[in-house]
Parts: C-alpha cells; structure tokens; sequence
C-alpha cells in the first residue's frame, strides 16, 4: 500500500496543503506581515514570523473552512498573545460566517514566557468557539502529532465540537512530565511510553468518547474524517453538559482508583490488550465498536 | 541576542518566481527560520539577522556572502531568525527558502 508523508511528520503548512483543495489555501497575517511576540523580543528570546500558527481559509470537498495549524517546534506549539489572538479572531470569523473550523493542534498550552496574555488569549478563544456552537458552526480538533494537545489547548479542544485524533495523538491538561513533578516517579514515571499513551493517547481517547475518530497517520484519512464531521454542529445546552457530567462522575467513580492503565481499557469492553495495543486506529476502533 | 544588517552583491533574481515570499526551517534550538523575500534594489541581497547567540557575526557574513555569490538573490530582502544554527543549517535553509522562491513549494 502507497500512501503520502506521515502526518504527525509534515509541517503546519505542509500539514494544511495536505489537507486542503490543492491551492485553495489563503493565508491570514503570513510570515512577510511579521506580527510577532513582543513579549519574547523583550526577553531576548528569537521571534517567529507567524508567532507558532498559522491560519487562514480554504477548501475541502469545495466547502470553505476556516483553518489553523500550530507550530509544534516553535517553544512546543505555546499559546502567547499573538499566536492567541490569531486562534480568537480565526474563531470569531469562523462564528460571523458561518463557516466550520479546523484547528490542527500541536501545543503544550500556554506560553510560560507571556503567562498572563496567553492565559486570557485561551479564555477569549473559548468563547469564540462557544459562540461557534451556539450557531451550530461545527468546530473540529485534529490532534495527531507527537506533542498533542495539553494544558490550555487540551481544554479548548475539547470545547470543539468533535476531535479527530490518531493513535500516535495524546490529549490530556497537565503533561507527563508535570504529572511526575507533582505525583512522584511511582505514581506516574513519564518516561514509560506505553503508559503515557495508554492514559492519554488516542485509543484511550476514543475509547472514552474523548475523541469522536481514530483514524491513521495519514492526510488523506484525516481528510476523510474531517468531511464526515463538517456537517454536523450541536450547540452546547444545559441538558448535554448536565448528562456529561455524570457520565465522567461514573467514570471517576469506576476507575479513579485504578492504578493500571488496562483495567480502563477492560472496562471499556476491549477483551484482548495485547492485539488491541498492536492494532491501528482504525482496527482498533472497529474492534471497540464491535466488543461494546 | 545580536542583530545586524548587511547588503550583499548578488547576480539579479529571475524576473518570475512561483511566489513573492517563501519560509524555510523553523525557530527551533539549533534551528532557523528564513524568509526570503522579492524586495530591494536587483543588484544586492539585503540581509537582515536576529540571533539568541551574539559573538559569531562574522561567521555569518561569510555564509551569507557564500550564498549571494553562488545564488542568482539580487532583488532579494533576506530575513533571519536564529535559535543557534550551524553555518551548514544556514546554508541549508537558505537554498530550501530559495527553492520554493523560484519553484514553488514542494
């Protein structure tokens, strides 16, 4: 079987082009306008031409959308002002036009350098988002690289409407790292991969519902996933987050005291670990669908 | 940090290229970012370098007027980000920038 780049491998841009009608692409604030950080300029720290996203619109399947790629590499994809004032506005057009939104998240959260401004950045963005469901304009998470999504930007995706993800994606708040600081190395050792991924990897993801597709590395299939989502939106009513509520109230309640990342799995219906740890996505969701 | 300026002669670029701007490499430690530009007078390649380590300007210079004189780049304004890049990254970035310049982006 042929297939293009990995996609946790390409670019911001190159992740956009793959995923776009060939030349649709419209880039919003590009590198020549250099709107960037003064923040990171005042600190002595190197500036970037696009602040670490890069946003604009295009189109998939003919349908407009509006899109926005973070720069993992730079400070690991960090929300400062700009880079956040990018997201807001990117939503708040999103939410005028009534046109969906992709965001390609690779992001740590917000950026420690500009605590504060990024902090209200990830606020004000929100509530874009929010203001995209309330007139049931779909958003959509993509989080499918090596980073993923974490503190911040974990949060606003999930205020998206749906997230696509891959295995190789992790969504969580606070990093592994983190999570060992302030726990200690036994109660969880960051360096153990298939324990990081197992709590907040893809295949867990999807299996508790946090991620609506589990699809493979690759653009075409998150292309594809992405065009099933587009059409639909739901707006946020007190009703769903009342019944969201309970349900991770019954999942803390069945597995907060666990200390063994494959009893969640077990509990979730999947009988066998090991052939659903070798599976891909897609295996591995159809597997989950059909042991539910 | 260290900035500075400088033009350098160069051949004059080809009168079409496939974009008016291209970006290569990324802010990154060890790492940079170039964007090149359509911009200036069509004799010289202006040069514009920010940099997290000071102390290496004429290493620089030299790399820079390697490329305006092995590159067709007059006509060109050169702008630089730099997290600690070898000389050979350097090189490297500017070629890919100058690459998608003229040929698209691959």
């Amino acid at each position: 079987m042929t297939r293009g780049p990995l996609f946790h491998e390409q670019t911001a841009r190159q992740r956009i082009a793959a995923l776009v009608d060939p030349g649709s692409f419209d880039e919003l604030l590009p590198p020549p306008e250099r709107i960037t950080s003064p923040y990171l300029a005042q600190l002595g720290i190197p500036v970037s031409f696009d602040d670490g996203v890069v946003i604009g619109h295009a189109k998939i399947g003919g349908r407009k959308v509006y899109l926005a790629a973070q720069v993992g590499q730079f400070v690991g994809g960090a929300v400062g002002e700009i880079h956040g004032a990018k997201l807001t506005g990117l939503f708040k057009a999103a939410a005028r036009d009534r046109t969906p939104c992709i965001v390609i998240v690779e992001s740590g959260g917000v950026r420690l350098h500009e605590g504060s401004a990024g902090e209200i950045a990830i606020a004000e963005t929100m509530r874009a988002i929010f203001e995209c469901r309330a007139k049931k304009v779909p958003t959509i998470a993509v989080i499918c690289s090596d980073i993923g999504a974490y503190g911040g930007m974990g949060i606003l995706s999930t205020c998206c409407d749906f997230r696509v993800m891959t295995e190789h994606g992790r969504l969580g708040i606070s990093g592994p790292i983190v999570i060992e600081k302030w726990m200690g190395k036994k109660a969880y050792d960051s360096s153990n991969r298939a324990l990081v991924w197992k709590t907040s990897g893809g295949k867990t993801k999807y299996l508790l519902g946090d991620a609506d597709s589990l699809v493979l590395d690759d653009a075409g299939a998150i292309r594809e996933a992405i065009s099933k989502l587009l059409g639909k939106s739901s707006a946020v009513s007190l009703k769903a987050v009342k019944a969201r509520q309970a349900e991770l109230a019954k999942r803390l309640k069945r597995f907060g005291q666990t200390e063994d990342a494959d009893a969640v799995w077990k509990g979730m219906g999947v009988r066998d670990i090991e052939a659903a740890s070798l599976a891909s996505g897609p295996e591995f969701a159809a597997m989950a669908k059909r042991e539910k | 940090m260290e900035k500075f300026t400088k033009a350098f002669p160069s051949k004059p670029l080809k009168a079409r290229t496939a974009k008016p701007w291209a970006l290569a490499g990324v802010v990154g430690s060890g790492n940079l970012e170039v964007l090149l530009e359509r911009a200036g007078a069509s004799g010289t390649m202006e040069c514009h370098v920010e940099t997290s380590i000071p102390g290496y300007k004429s290493s620089w210079l030299a790399a820079l007027a390697d490329f305006a004189t092995h590159y067709p780049a007059g006509g060109t304004k050169v702008t630089i980000h730099d997290q600690g890049a070898p000389p050979v990254l350097v090189n490297l970035r500017l070629r890919q920038a100058y690459d998608h310049l003229t040929g698209g982006d691959k």
